[in-house]
């Protein structure tokens, strides 16, 4: 037997089975509605009202999106669907329909980064309301595609659901969404006048003092939206700082942050973890804690990391969680 | 001979790329080494960052009154007695080009992406002409048969082991040591010896001055001073986009691009205004002293005109070359210009493939973009590379050019 190299997926046909994803299940995996917002439930928050926390559904999405990118990953990498992909370049028909099983681990630790962001913003005076239901997907990944109708759709459906409930002010929660909903969404919709914060900005400006301390090194990964399109940069390093964490800088960091590789997990999952490698690299060197801000850098990162290296979502370090 | 894009293979390309661990090992020393001396450069002259900002405004009124520029440089051009012509497209560009050189002729060329947008080697070899790079880089390239795999480093992926090997094999030359420096003495002697004899020199260029018909160009090989200067006829291949009010605003175009490059101090600054000439006897004048006796500007359009009425597109054309997006773009770091079209690749390369060749396949190559950002951040002259990737993507998708 010869070995087989690893083949490219035709992008465009990942594209499409989005596209026919977000039909039929309003997202671009296939998940189960109540996937989306059943972290919620305990915290008994108000359905309506403002500032009204928005997850546009990335954390709650990342462990359905780490299972189906092993399955590409697979295939990618497998020789018996190469003669199907050379031949006629499409996805096997078995992972459009696919009923995917998130990643039991990662989904609890997303749902616990949710509501420590709860917990955090209460803390800071803060009182949210959520839209449960109204929690649709934000569209980011539309945008990112080119799928330029179906995002507009999607956003206008977004923006009536948060309209619904009552929101003049929207809290998001990653980079992704924050990004999309406050610069991306005015360009689509006519209109529109929400306001759009980042969680970490809300934190920031309410003068976040939760009165422990969590002295420890850790090396902090800006996620690319956030520092280069939004400039949140000060923001959560001074949110480390009143708990007293020291956050060290990698060699690019800030403006010039190095991505993950992530947006592209889907479209070529080898050449994202060659990405997420490079970054892991240069992240070590300085700490062997690294902090992300996004679920998808997470995600990234630590599919190419060791076990001896730890990755830790900020929310869960300011909220004492993980310490 | 049109050069086309076939995404597919490309993309199979970069996956071998992804194999490949002496180019994944050079691209990674390359780029961070770039990114280093770029760095270095910005932070110890703050004035280059100022005058970048001032480059910008200058290619931005450019392209916005650029079909009035590309008139002014062709009656400037004649005034300084060089032969302008405006080329519509490739085969305009190569069938003038073609006239100029005839056949039998020996052609030295400096590396220039706008005859490699014109596959000008292989065409003026098919015209049967003998045709020789003259940067190292781009003459390695040559020796090797592929396309440059970055826009001011063509040869980024080259070891020194394999340009011996390239030296030996195809020319059959002896290189006494395998130090860099006897491979660069090696390449030297012998496009020397080709360079004397040249009937035709041809450059590309940095910018164009509408005002006086200057043509600047910078490098630091000094090569492209004697492929303009050695034979007696020259032919520069400048692409509209270059085109700047002033002669003062193309030097500064150069420098900017230099600094961008990594590159600063540049080595050399070249100011061409037609032919050479002397006026020494009887204070007449009269054309070809020591340098060439006829100098052709080959104003190349390829589908530049046309994106310019694009808003996304046309801010492709302040582009200056320097090819920093790429150094500093997380996915180029593992392809070099295997992602990409024949010519361009990289981030401005994926664009610039779009305008000349096929936008539609040049945005399906956009799918692997990050939309990271970078290459924006990057940029001298702030064009928002990353938004313009996304479109091409919208193109792919939809088939057409849609509306924005």
């Amino acid at each position: 037997m010869f070995k087989v190299r690893d083949l490219p997926l035709n992008p465009l046909e990942v594209v499409r089975l989005i596209e026919d994803n977000m039909k039929r299940y309003g997202f671009p995996f296939p998940i189960p509605a109540d996937a989306i917002y059943s972290w919620a439930k305990p915290l008994g928050l108000p359905a309506r009202g403002s500032p009204m926390l928005y997850t546009g559904a990335l954390y709650q999405l990342m462990p359905y999106i780490a299972s189906i990118i092993d399955s590409l990953a697979k295939i990618e990498g497998s020789s018996v669907s190469v003669m199907a992909l050379r031949v006629s370049r499409f996805l096997p028909g078995f992972l459009t329909g696919l009923v995917v099983k998130p990643r039991g681990e990662f989904q609890v630790y997303s749902e616990s980064i949710l509501r420590s962001i709860v917990k955090l913003l209460k803390t800071s005076g803060v009182n949210v309301a959520y839209p449960y239901e109204g929690d649709l997907y934000s569209g980011v990944l539309l945008y990112d595609l080119g799928l330029d109708e179906l995002f507009r759709e999607q956003a206008l459906k977004v923006y009536k659901a948060l309209k619904e409930r009552g929101a003049t002010t929207v809290i998001t929660v990653d980079p992704h969404t924050t990004h999309i909903l406050r610069s991306i969404y005015p360009r689509y919709i006519d209109g529109f006048d929400l306001e759009v914060k980042s969680y970490l900005e809300v934190l920031a400006e309410s003068g976040f003092k939760p009165g422990y301390s969590i002295p420890r090194d850790v090396v902090i990964h800006d996620p690319c939206l956030y520092a280069r399109f939004e400039n949140i940069v000060d923001q959560p390093r001074n949110l480390l700082a009143s708990i007293g964490v020291k956050y060290l800088e990698p060699r690019r960091t800030r403006r010039m942050t190095y991505c993950c590789g992530g947006p592209i997990e889907g479209l070529a999952p080898k050449m994202a973890k060659a990405i997420a490698s490079s970054r892991l690299k240069e992240l070590v060197e300085k700490s062997k804690s690294i902090v992300t801000l996004c679920p998808i850098c997470y995600s990234n990162l630590k599919a190419v990391a060791g076990d001896d290296i730890e990755i830790i979502d900020i929310a869960l370090l300011l909220s004492g969680e993980k310490s | 001979m049109t050069l086309k894009l076939d995404s597919l293979r490309a993309l199979d390309e970069i996956y071998k790329a992804l194999d490949d661990n002496i180019l994944q090992a050079a691209l990674s020393r390359a780029s961070y080494n770039n990114q280093v001396k770029v760095t270095e450069i910005l932070a110890s002259r703050p004035e280059i960052s100022s005058l970048a900002i001032e480059v910008r405004e200058i290619k931005r009124r450019s392209i916005m009154k650029l079909e009035e520029l590309i008139d002014r440089a062709i009656s400037s051009l004649k005034a300084a007695k060089a032969n302008p012509y405006y080329a519509s497209s490739v085969e305009d560009a190569r069938s003038i080009i073609g006239r100029i050189v005839g056949s039998n002729k020996l052609v030295i060329l400096s590396k220039s992406m706008a005859a490699a947008e014109l596959d000008l080697r292989s065409y003026l070899e098919s015209q049967g002409n003998e045709v020789w790079e003259t940067d190292l880089g781009e003459f390695l390239i040559q020796l090797e048969g592929v396309k440059p795999m970055h826009t001011i480093a063509p040869a980024v992926h080259m070891t020194r082991e394999k340009a011996l090997i390239l030296l030996k094999g195809k020319l059959k030359i002896d290189v006494k040591e395998d130090t860099i420096e006897s491979i660069a003495n090696t390449a030297r002697e012998f496009l020397r010896s080709k360079i004397i004899r040249a009937d035709i020199g041809i450059t590309g260029a940095n910018a164009l001055a509408a005002d006086t018909g200057a043509i600047v160009t910078v490098e630091n090989e000094s090569n492209i001073r004697l492929v303009s200067s050695i034979p007696p006829v020259t032919i520069a291949i400048v692409p509209i986009d270059k085109i700047v009010p002033t002669l003062l605003d193309a030097v500064k175009v150069a420098i900017i691009q230099a600094a961008y490059a990594g590159l600063y101090p540049p080595t050399y600054i070249n100011i061409v205004t037609g032919p050479s000439s002397t006026a020494d006897i009887e204070q007449t004048r009269v054309y070809g002293a020591q340098g060439p006796k006829e100098l052709h500007v080959i104003l190349l359009d390829n589908g530049r005109l046309n994106a310019k009425s694009n808003p996304l597109l046309g801010e492709q054309l302040y582009c200056i070359r320097c090819g920093r997006c790429s150094f500093e773009c997380p996915v180029w770091v593992h392809t070099a210009n295997y992602w990409g079209g024949p010519v361009y690749g990289g981030p401005m390369g994926i664009i610039w493939t779009a305008i000349t060749i096929d936008p539609i396949e040049a945005g399906k190559l956009a799918y692997l973009c990050l939309q990271c950002g970078r290459c924006d951040e990057s940029c001298p002259v702030g064009i928002r590379l990353s938004y313009i990737l996304r479109y091409l993507k919208t193109i792919a998708i939809s088939g057409s050019m849609s509306k924005l």
